[in-house]
């Protein structure tokens, strides 16, 4: 009688993993999540100097400000009525943002997968490159505590919110310590993410000159250096108490 | 000089491997790391000891068969120079050197320090050539390319295959390499006739076995042959012209 013989042993010196590939190559393709990165990623750096722009009106006084914030929620009144444009423009928002996450997870597991168990020693001059996963996470956090805290009033809002007096709100958050220490911490991450992802975008939508890659190069450095500097400007003037309530 | 080289040893693909130090006390500093390697095997075999298995041809820098890391560095300390050119002046006396096969999920090992490269032939495969009927040579001017053409398109046919942007890439991508073929191709007046097809193809192959590129850079600071890091744009460049031209030229 014989007796159940194992499977055949691989004899292929070459490893299953080596041998030409069989399999469609994986959906979504690394090249449109990349494209769906550039895209979405362009759109919040536009955001983030429109929204910079508006911050700093801040310093202009508390009836600037609050007009200003007025002046967003109705824009494009009447020809889109109420809060129409707002709402449209968040749902652009949120849609991008899904998107940006959704894509940056996937090649960032791609890329785990594709290094192989040996990790490479980490590179302190590729610092931006090798933690946009992380920074961005780290973003992420924040834009829910910040739309929680100055935009819904809710959970983490300091206390007396009120949401016609967007100028106080802000004031009134960023007496906290830590809520100024957070913000301003965050900032800076925004400014390493956007720094290597506007180098980022260039490549992504195939930029091959060599004076718009250098050009992009500095711009990026530029402009992650006036979002943080600005921005940044806000809170510690809350501290120093140069911008007051009333 | 006296170094010590700290090998990785690995039998075959289905065995672990583990590093192994070993001594040399009479590196000269002109010797290149082949040298120094090959300086090692012969002392392992007079010991009776099997030899370091790794690759290597025109050891001048221009075959692209050999590849090692070098304390985690593709090819060695140097920038744009591959192993066969790099020198044991690099190192101090008394020096530790980690001489690792190159790594990336994508060049499984096969032994010691040879690594398993033919994912990137498989690339080459998918379009990295021109469909014309080779016959006999034709007159040399028949197909008109400009000098200043005929450099850049050199820069990038410079790539020599050997793999060192993979194995320098956190991410192992091998978007040096497929960028540099789609380029170099790209500004032929042959390869224009596919340059379409080529870009699907290609690119749909590297993204079996290879990763997504991050824009991090190391691969043209290893890239013997100096191939601009520009080829990492190509890529997408050349695929985002396929998609919007639904073209095969
Ligand atoms: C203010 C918000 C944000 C801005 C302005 C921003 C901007 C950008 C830009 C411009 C890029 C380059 C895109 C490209 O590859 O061409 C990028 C990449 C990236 N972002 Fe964001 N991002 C933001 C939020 C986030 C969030 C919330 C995440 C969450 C995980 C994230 C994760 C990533 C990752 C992982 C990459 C790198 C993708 C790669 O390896 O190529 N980002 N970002
Ligand atoms: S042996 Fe030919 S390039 Fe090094």
């Amino acid at each position: 009688m014989s007796s159940p013989t194992p499977a055949p042993p691989d004899r292929d010196p070459i490893p299953q993993a080596a041998r030409p590939a069989t399999t469609p190559p994986p959906w979504p393709q690394t090249w449109i999540l990349k494209v769906i990165m550039a895209v979405t990623g362009s759109i919040f750096v536009a955001f983030l100097l429109f929204h910079l722009a508006g911050n700093l009106k801040v310093f202009l006084g508390a009836e600037d400000f609050n007009h200003y914030a007025e002046w967003l929620r109705t824009l494009l009144n009447p020809l889109i009525p109420g809060s129409g444009f707002l709402w449209a423009f968040r749902g652009v928002m949120v849609a991008s943002l899904v998107l940006h996450v959704y894509s940056g997870t996937t090649i960032w597991l791609r890329a785990r997968r594709a290094r192989g168990v040996h990790a490479r020693k980490f590179l302190l001059r590729r610092i931006g490159s090798r933690t946009m996963f992380w920074t961005g996470l780290i973003i992420l956090c924040f834009i829910v505590f910040h739309i929680l805290d100055l935009t819904m009033g809710k959970v983490v809002a300091a206390p007396g919110f009120d949401p016609g007096d967007p100028y106080s709100n802000l004031i009134h958050s960023f007496s906290r310590p830590p809520v100024a220490i957070f913000y301003g911490l965050t900032m800076a991450l925004i400014a390493v993410h956007i720094s290597h992802g506007i180098w980022s975008v260039v490549n992504d939508l195939g930029g091959t000159g060599k004076r718009l890659r250098n050009v992009v190069f500095a711009v990026a450095g530029l402009i992650a250096l006036v979002v943080v500097c600005g921005n940044l400007a806000i809170p510690v003037a809350v501290q120093a108490g140069i911008l007051t309530v009333g | 000089m006296r170094l010590i080289l700290e090998v990785w040893r690995q039998e075959s693909p289905r065995v672990p491997g583990r590093l192994e130090a070993y001594e040399i006390t009479d590196a000269r500093e002109e010797m290149s790391l082949l040298e120094l390697l090959d300086r090692l095997n012969h002392q392992l075999v007079e010991e009776n000891q099997e030899p370091v298995a790794f690759e290597s041809d025109c050891r001048e820098g221009i075959c692209g068969t050999c590849g090692i890391d070098v304390n985690g560095v593709p090819h060695g300390p140097e920038n744009n120079v591959p192993a066969c050119g790099q020198h044991v002046r690099s190192f101090a006396d008394g020096d530790t050197v980690r001489i690792e096969p190159f790594r990336a999920a994508g060049f499984p090992i096969i032994r010691d320090l040879i690594v398993d490269r033919t994912g990137l032939d498989r690339i080459i495969q998918a379009g990295g050539t021109v469909a014309v009927d080779a016959g006999t040579a034709t007159d040399a001017d028949t197909l008109l390319v400009t000098h200043e053409q005929a450099e850049a398109a050199l820069d990038f046919a410079a790539c020599i295959g050997c793999g060192a942007c993979v194995s320098a890439c956190p991410n192992g991508a091998a978007y040096l390499f497929t960028g540099a073929k789609l380029q170099h191709l790209a500004l032929m007046p042959h390869g224009k006739m596919e340059r379409g097809k080529r870009a699907r193809s290609m690119i749909a192959q590297m993204e079996h076995e290879f990763g997504p590129c991050s824009q991090i850079g190391e691969c043209a600071l290893a890239c013997p042959a100096g191939v601009p890091l520009s080829a990492i744009a190509t890529l997408n460049k050349e695929r985002l012209r396929a998609l919007l031209r639904r073209k095969d030229n």
